[in-house]
């Protein structure tokens, strides 16, 4: 038995060497860098930042300068910021001249409203994955307005950074 | 039950029986070691730069304008704090009061007297002298409420070191609208107090924030006061979407700092808000007469409805008004006042919530004192101003008050053996709170001594 036993070892090692080596494929497409697709959104709004861009996402106008400069002091005269934007953005929505699609468009074509916020407040396309959350998130609660949507991406974090 | 399944169990069981009564019901993994000494602690910071002589040293006008050109009937000293110190008020060139009605006697010569029976230094201990290691507001104001002067503390920055409002939320394990600071405005530092940089601490302990002159004012009730009141409902599915988007962006983007109000804070601080707002001003004022409302003695008043409401663990409230002094002698002395009366009204404000009488304790100390030599500039009584920028301006005083504190001691002097700093205020309302050890173990405070250690 033992006279076997050396070369049992031998044909062993060696088909896990031979295993073990690399074979290089050419696929003769380019290379690609894949991130996130936030990931370039690496720098915080200043408040006025974040303030002068929700407004015009709502109202599809700008800022005076002075309006712009007294909200930016509300927001700082509050500690907790993500209740701060929560107020203003609520106090927003009761303005009669804030720009929003209807429900009615909204629930007509989901998709093409979820490809119109996302470039409207996040400057991207949605993935597939955000598609498909929000659209059966719409779908199945029909309580859920375009209004609401709105609000919770003007809240979000990806919209504090760009 | 085999043996290895038997000892698994048992050191499962040992375990749980050792970790399970530390994780308590507020979250906290420990019980605090100290003695809670209050429920909660009202902290005053008498700011603004108050100079030694005409608050404690209850001299009025001597040292600070006949000094130069004795006129033995100007020498008028006496005590402009009744609310807060024991002594007679001035009897001649009162100027700091009320105003009477035209052609009755000189502007502001009217006293509104103290609205406390007892003043403060009865119910509680006054230290006369304490120094304050900063003779500037930046690094004073951060130094009450850290306990350290952060030798990297910069300007308009958050403080380097953790505030009150992070040991009591991260040792006490208190929720964040059992954390107030409620700010005299949106300048210098001020907005930037409610919690610090540190790595171990930071924002997830961060106090609730309001500076009412701006939350509540004008710009408050224009921006702030028309909110959409959406259903519950409504909001839970904003949020669900908010949450979505947050987890999509959290791989690659991070988190905002956030102190954590929890949805359920956040619907009771917008419906504080509202209350305020419907209020009004002359709601929240009502009660205190129109002579003595002062931006001071605002900021106090909405304090006390902040008090009223969440009846906070820890309450810090910010003045400024005595700072007119850079330029207006008369102007100080009549913010010295109100401010007194501030404390007064606070006070009496406390006494009169259930929750809180008789459980809350008092601390107050201004963050920096005056200079002994005046400026240049004369008001319209040709009294000079001063700045603070020269020893004097680290001369000041500390007070606490009520539930924990002896009654009726004066501390003139301090044992050398402690150090005297107003920075050690910090400890103090951790010590009341009865996380002084916890405190001191973070190792971030200037001294382990806190006032009561001076008694």
């Amino acid at each position: 038995m033992k006279k076997y036993l050396i070369p049992i070892i031998g044909i062993l090692l060696l088909s896990c060497f031979s295993a073990c080596e690399e074979y290089s494929y050419v696929y003769e497409v380019n290379a690609a860098d894949v991130d996130a697709i936030t990931a370039n959104k690496n720098k915080l709004k200043t408040t006025s930042q974040y303030v002068a861009v929700m407004y015009v996402n709502l109202f599809q106008k700008p800022l005076s300068a002075n309006q712009l400069y007294d909200i930016s002091r509300v927001i700082l005269s509050i500690g907790d910021k993500e209740l701060a934007h929560e107020i203003l953005i609520s106090n927003f929505m009761n303005e009669p001249d804030v720009i929003l699609p209807s429900n009615e468009s909204m629930r007509a074509d989901i998709p093409l409203f979820l490809d119109d916020v996302y470039e409207r407040f996040l400057i991207r396309a949605p993935s597939e994955a955000e598609k498909e959350f929000f659209i059966r998130y719409i779908e199945a609660r029909p309580d859920v307005t375009p209004e609401m949507v709105y609000f919770a991406f003007a809240l979000s974090n990806e919209y504090q950074f760009y | 039950m085999k043996r290895r399944s038997f000892l698994k169990n048992t050191a499962l069981a040992t375990a749980g029986t050792i970790a399970v009564p530390y994780i308590l019901p507020s979250g906290r993994l420990f019980a605090q070691t100290g003695t809670q000494l209050a429920e909660h602690v009202v902290y005053v910071l008498f700011a603004g730069g108050v100079r030694h002589q005409e608050a404690v040293g209850q001299r009025y006008l001597k040292d600070s304008q006949y000094a130069y050109d004795p006129i033995p009937e100007n020498d008028v000293e006496g005590n402009i704090m009744p609310n807060m110190l024991v002594g007679e008020e001035p009897e001649l060139k009162r100027v700091y009061g009320i105003d009477p009605p035209e052609g009755a006697g000189p502007p502001g010569s009217i006293s509104v007297g103290s609205v406390l029976g007892n003043p403060l230094q009865n119910q509680g201990v006054l230290f006369k002298e304490m120094t304050c290691g900063s003779a500037g507001h930046y690094i004073g104001l951060s130094s009450l409420i850290s306990g350290n002067y952060g030798s990297t503390q910069g300007l308009r920055s958050k403080p380097t070191q953790p505030t009150i409002f992070e040991y009591v939320r991260r040792h006490m394990g208190a929720p964040a609208t059992k954390t107030w600071f409620v700010g005299n405005g949106i300048g210098n530092s001020t907005p930037l107090l409610n919690y610090s940089v540190d790595p171990d601490y930071g924002a997830q302990y961060g106090a609730n924030f309001f500076a009412p002159s701006v939350t509540f004012g004008e710009l408050g009730i224009e921006y702030l006061s028309d909110a959409k009141n959406y259903h519950p409902d409504e909001m839970l599915s904003i949020y669900e979407m908010k949450e979505f988007l947050d987890n999509s962006f959290y791989t690659t983007g991070g988190v905002l700092p956030s102190i954590g109000n929890t949805d359920e804070e956040k619907f009771n601080i917008r419906l504080f808000m509202d209350y305020l707002y419907e209020k009004g001003p002359s709601g929240v004022l009502a009660g205190i007469p129109g002579g003595m409302v002062s931006g001071d003695v605002r900021n106090i008043a909405y304090a006390c409805e902040v008090m009223q409401w969440f009846k906070p663990t820890v309450t810090v409230v910010n003045i400024s008004g005595v700072d007119s002094c850079h330029g207006n002698f008369t102007n100080y002395l009549r913010a010295l006042y109100r401010a007194d009366y501030g404390v007064g009204y606070l006070w009496n404000y406390i006494q009169s919530i259930p929750e809180m009488a008789g459980n809350t304790a008092l601390v107050l100390a201004p963050e920096c004192g005056r200079n002994s030599e005046p400026n240049a500039i004369t008001d319209f009584n040709d009294w000079f101003a001063y700045d603070h920028s020269d020893a004097n301006a680290n001369r000041t005083f500390a007070m606490m008050a009520g539930s924990g504190v002896p009654n009726g001691e004066t501390i003139e002097n301090i044992s050398p053996a402690f150090s005297t700093d107003t920075a050690q205020c910090c400890l103090t309302v951790a010590e009341l709170l009865g996380i002084k050890e916890e405190v001191i173990s973070a190792g971030k405070v200037i001294s382990p001594h806190s006032l009561f250690d001076m008694l």
